[in-house]
């Protein structure tokens, strides 16, 4: 059975000879190449050694609490043998290891935040329905929503297509050849595959999550993956997987019902089901997920995203979602993808701002944009400059950057 | 490029999406606010726009009211 498709394969037996009878295993394990990742992950969890997790690209510095000589530095621990995967995955699912991530900075420095096993792994589900699929890893694996892709494949023993940060025709070859079933991933990554040129049949299951999406992407993933049920998911780094998708809302499950209060219109989340972190501040031992949500169905713990809390600009003493600017200019026919912001103004505090990034062959014009805008929206939320750009810069966990 | 056409330019993109006719042409005794009919709205994107050019903030020490002292600040 095929582990992991790289620049090389990989099968689950050579996961298992990397794993079984080895005691040697780097508590903070920087790699550009998934295989000894995964290998010194699934090791060190199995035994129960503690672990933290850090980008291939970034520097020591960068992070509070790390330091460069720490890094790659070999530990010693019993060994253990494992005589199939199933041990290995039983072992895992006990672990009592502490697992340190951090959060990508989309604003400010990386956050620690420390995770147990149980909190990483509560949305996997296993069973025989789960074997046999094969999945696109389009995230990051150093942040929650990759851990979370990697935990529900492996303890499946499915199969992972690493086409995290790949271009649009290297994702398409990929699904193609390998017969991809299952794609997780941020909407900048789905956007990065339209327009629509031909549909992918293998798709069974499309799962958008990180960023705000709307209805203009999802009808384009339903040509793009015509048999593909297509749903959501929140993950944050600070408390895992909690809800379950319903169309474009989400569902708290109500076991867990009590564990959420909404104030202000944003959502709460208990203690008792986020990692543990110095960063994190409590009311009540409620912490404040900076998420705004609109109850759809408050009874039964049924709601929809709105923004999140700090992105709101003010332009002119106007608050302005950017969320739902972007929304708008992407609705249109011929634009990939758009990001609003606001830029420092000596006029009005903010001047909204958007650049723009175009579908091949589109000759959408600035004034074409404002028109269509204008039509919808009040004046004040009318971005007042429009860059087209070739390229987005992304954040290491492939969302928009926010400066 | 030079400065009186340039300004003319964003000017004329301004207007254009207030559904404004277009000027020929500026001159320097032109109010930005009574001759225009800009908001401060309009004015932002002017010096956004100017900005992007000049990197020059033509409103940070105060307001600017005609044509001729937007030209006064970006000759400086």
């Amino acid at each position: 059975m095929v582990f992991l498709y790289d620049d090389k394969s990989y099968t689950y037996d050579d996961l298992l000879n990397a794993i079984s009878g080895s005691g040697v295993y780097c508590p903070l394990f920087k790699s550009k190449e998934l295989f000894p990742y995964f290998a010194n992950l699934v090791k060190a969890l199995a035994a129960g050694m503690p672990l933290t997790l850090i980008d291939s690209d970034i520097k020591a510095s960068e992070i509070d609490g790390v330091s460069e000589e720490d890094i790659n530095v070999k530990k010693t621990f019993e060994a253990k043998s494992y005589s199939s995967m199933y041990d290995v995955v039983a072992a895992l699912q006990q672990s009592q290891s502490e697992i340190t991530i951090f959060t990508s900075g989309t604003t400010g420095q990386p956050k620690k935040v420390v995770h147990s096993i149980s909190t990483l792994t509560r949305a996997v589900r296993l069973g025989e329905r789960y074997a046999g699929q094969i999945w696109a890893y389009a995230y990051n694996p150093t942040h929650m929503a990759g851990l979370q892709v990697f935990f529900q494949a492996f303890e499946n023993q499915n199969t992972l297509v690493n086409v995290f940060g790949k271009s649009r025709e290297e994702v398409y070859q990929q699904i193609a050849d390998k017969q991809i079933t299952h794609i997780s991933a941020t909407p900048t990554f789905y956007r990065l595959l339209l327009p629509f040129e031909k549909p992918y049949e293998s798709v069974i299951r499309v799962t958008l999550g990180g960023e705000k999406s709307d209805q203009h992407l999802y009808d384009a993933i339903g040509k793009i993956f015509p048999n593909a049920k297509i749903n959501n998911v929140y993950a944050s780094t600070e408390a895992g997987s909690l809800f379950a998708a319903k169309g474009d809302c989400f569902q708290i499950p109500e076991a867990i019902r009590d564990k959420f209060k909404v104030v202000d219109d944003e959502l709460l989340i208990h203690k008792s089901l986020l990692g543990s972190s110095e960063s994190f501040k409590f009311t009540d031992d409620f912490y404040h997920s900076g998420d705004l949500i609109e109850w759809v169905d408050k009874e039964s713990g049924l709601f929809r995203f709105k923004s999140r809390k700090n992105e709101l600009i003010n332009v002119g003493g106007y608050k302005v979602n950017p969320g739902e600017v972007e929304n708008a200019i992407m609705a249109m026919d011929g634009v990939r993808q758009a990001l609003v912001y606001g830029k420092a103004n000596s006029i009005l505090g903010n001047v909204l701002c958007t650049d723009v990034q175009l579908e091949e062959g589109c000759m959408l014009t600035e004034l074409d944009i404002k028109k269509t805008l204008a039509a919808q929206l009040q004046d004040f939320k009318i971005p007042r400059r429009i860059k087209f750009v070739e390229e987005m810069s992304l954040t290491r966990t492939g969302k928009l950057k926010r400066s | 490029m030079d400065i009186q056409n340039f300004l003319l330019e964003v000017v004329n993109a301004i207007r254009e999406n207030k559904e404004l006719d277009k000027l020929a042409s500026i001159q320097e005794s032109d109010r930005l606010r009574e001759d225009y009919g800009f908001t401060s709205f309009d004015l932002a994107e002017l010096t956004v726009k100017i900005e992007d050019e000049y990197d020059v903030d033509i409103f940070e020490d105060g307001l600017v009211n005609t044509v001729g002292e937007i030209i006064e600040k970006l000759s400086k």
